[in-house]
């Protein structure tokens, strides 16, 4: 059993952590077949509060392979044991890429280093491949879930110019992707290139300029993201009464 | 109970200097760590490792000076520890080559190797620029005429796996994730199993259809209860994040992976010696 992670962490980033995992979940529609990859506590923590609240029917698939598990804490590694709890059938990873082959998997959860307007993600090398600056741990599953997958969602818990390029370094992993959810905004892919959907309440659209690093347009008719409900948090601190989604942050 | 039964250092023996090794496990779960800190004490050197994905395993061999080359999908700490330093830093230290790929492209050589082909198609990687850098191929397809990228096998001299049960024979059963431990067997020229616990062969008889590696593709036991520590191994323990902290504290320099490795020393060869008739 883990620690109340929440104890430790700012009111903000407590703040920024819920927020993010709500935002996640709501990519997420009623009876459909979800899949979370490695070091993914955000995505799990929105798969498990969606399950709780408007997506009951929701089929959640993970790493180790428990299908529908209802795990007695949210573990901080994201393939650990807990995730096959209560699972009533095993379905591993390659089965989980297969399916996506044929088109049945519905949505993935993928978070990127560098996500770029295209919504291309890097995972990889920072600076030449070659002679790379920073070796990246790799991309895991998503140079094949983000082409086949119907649909993607990626997320990255900062955003900054450099996390938000014009281009990547490398691109690991081009597809399907729906949208990308960040601190500060919620992307949507259109006609091949980011837009932003909707800006965090109490970000500046300045603000959202200065910390991206390729052109977005015009921020005039674009809304304000929906705060989470009352309805919303409470199924979030049903799910991850720990704060396992902060240790994307901390 | 002797068959294939031997001691920890005797199995880590049959590992060569620039051997091909996939490694069972995931991430920080089920992880053949005891076979692996023998290796470092053994002091192997070049070795190209496979897996999904790494964390402890492969960063404490890069860590050991022991690794020439990975393919994997992955290696880091998720978002216990981030980001592996002795890989990172061997890598961008030109010491350890990156072969890069995905999670299911390791899956596709795997695959090839195990349904004795020379190479896999798979489905994805489209608009990535791991094909081009790894230089996986499209060919034609030859009903269709459409381009599928094709894997080249991926044949490892072992296939390491720390398995929850076993026998001395090598019949081994694997409670919880299996990963991709049973590909891996059928890939790999032979298998070399440490396990938690040692059962009778009735145990194994009881329910054939849950030992997912028959003997016969075993070379090697090893008796190693905590075999996956720091790592969890289901139903037994979970992962020990204080550990694993400890560990990427003394994994910087030489002296202080040396004291990891020592600290360890006596857990990983507690029970396997003894059961090899203290032979180590």
């Amino acid at each position: 059993m883990s620690v109340d992670l929440r104890e430790g962490a700012s009111e903000e980033v407590c703040a920024t952590a819920d927020k993010m995992a709500v935002f996640l979940s709501r990519f997420i529609r009623d009876g459909e077949l979800v899949f979370h990859g490695v070091a993914s506590p955000l995505p799990m923590a929105a798969i498990v509060m969606a399950q709780k609240a408007h997506a009951p029917n929701l089929t959640y698939l993970n790493i180790p392979g428990g299908v529908d598990p209802r795990p007695s804490y949210l573990p901080g590694s994201t393939v650990a044991r807990q995730l096959m709890e209560g699972a009533l059938s095993y379905f591993n990873l390659m089965e989980i890429f297969d399916l996506s082959a044929r088109g049945k998997l519905d949505l993935a959860f993928l978070g990127g280093a560098q996500i770029d307007a295209r919504g291309d993600m890097n995972l990889s090398f920072i600076g030449d491949p070659a002679a790379p600056k920073v070796r990246l741990p790799g991309g895991a599953g998503s140079a094949h879930i983000l082409p086949t997958a119907r649909r993607t969602v990626l997320w990255r818990t900062v955003h900054d110019a450099r996390s938000f390029p014009e281009r990547c370094d490398f691109v690991t992993a081009s597809g399907n992707v729906e949208a990308v959810v960040t601190p500060l905004c919620i992307f949507e892919k259109v006609d091949g290139r980011l837009r932003v959907k909707s800006i965090q309440q109490g970000v500046t659209p300045d603000a959202l300029r200065a910390a991206t690093g390729f052109d977005l347009g015009d921020l005039e008719p674009v809304p304000t993201t929906p705060e989470p409900t009352a309805a919303e948090r409470a199924a979030l601190g049903a799910s991850d009464p720990e704060g396992v989604r902060l240790r994307e942050f901390i | 109970m002797a068959g294939k039964i031997m001691s920890l250092t005797q199995a880590a023996a049959f590992v060569q200097d620039g051997d091909l090794l996939a490694l069972g496990g995931n991430a920080l779960t089920r992880i053949p760590a005891a076979f692996v800190r023998e290796l470092a004490r053994q002091g192997r050197k070049g070795l190209r490792l496979v897996k999904t994905a790494g964390a402890y395993d492969v960063d404490l061999l890069c860590a050991a000076g022991a690794v020439a080359q990975t393919q994997t999908g992955y290696v880091g700490f998720e978002n216990l520890f981030g980001l592996a330093p002795s890989y990172r830093r061997s890598v961008e230290e030109g010491r350890v080559q990156v072969v890069e790929h995905a999670c299911s492209t390791v899956i596709a050589g795997l695959r090839a190797s195990a349904y004795g082909l020379p190479s896999q198609p798979t489905a994805g990687l489209e608009g990535s620029d791991v094909a081009a850098h790894t230089g996986f191929r499209q060919v034609k397809d030859p009903y269709t005429g459409g381009l599928v990228y094709m894997v080249p096998r991926i044949r490892p001299r072992f296939a390491v796996l720390h398995v929850t049960y076993a026998d001395a024979e090598g019949n081994a059963r694997i409670d919880g994730g299996a990963f991709e431990d049973v590909l891996m067997s059928r890939a790999a020229e032979a298998v070399i199993l440490t396990a938690e616990r040692i059962e009778e062969t009735a145990f194994f008889v009881e329910k054939p259809d849950r030992t997912a590696i028959p003997a016969f593709m075993v070379q090697a036991v090893v008796h190693t209860p905590g075999g996956a520590r720091p790592g969890g191994c289901h139903p037994f323990y979970d992962i020990d994040e204080g550990a694993v902290g400890a560990y990427l504290d003394s994994a910087s320099r030489a002296e202080t992976l040396r004291a990891h490795l020592d600290s360890w020393e006596e857990r990983d060869y507690a029970v396997s010696a003894a059961a090899s008739g203290g032979v180590a």
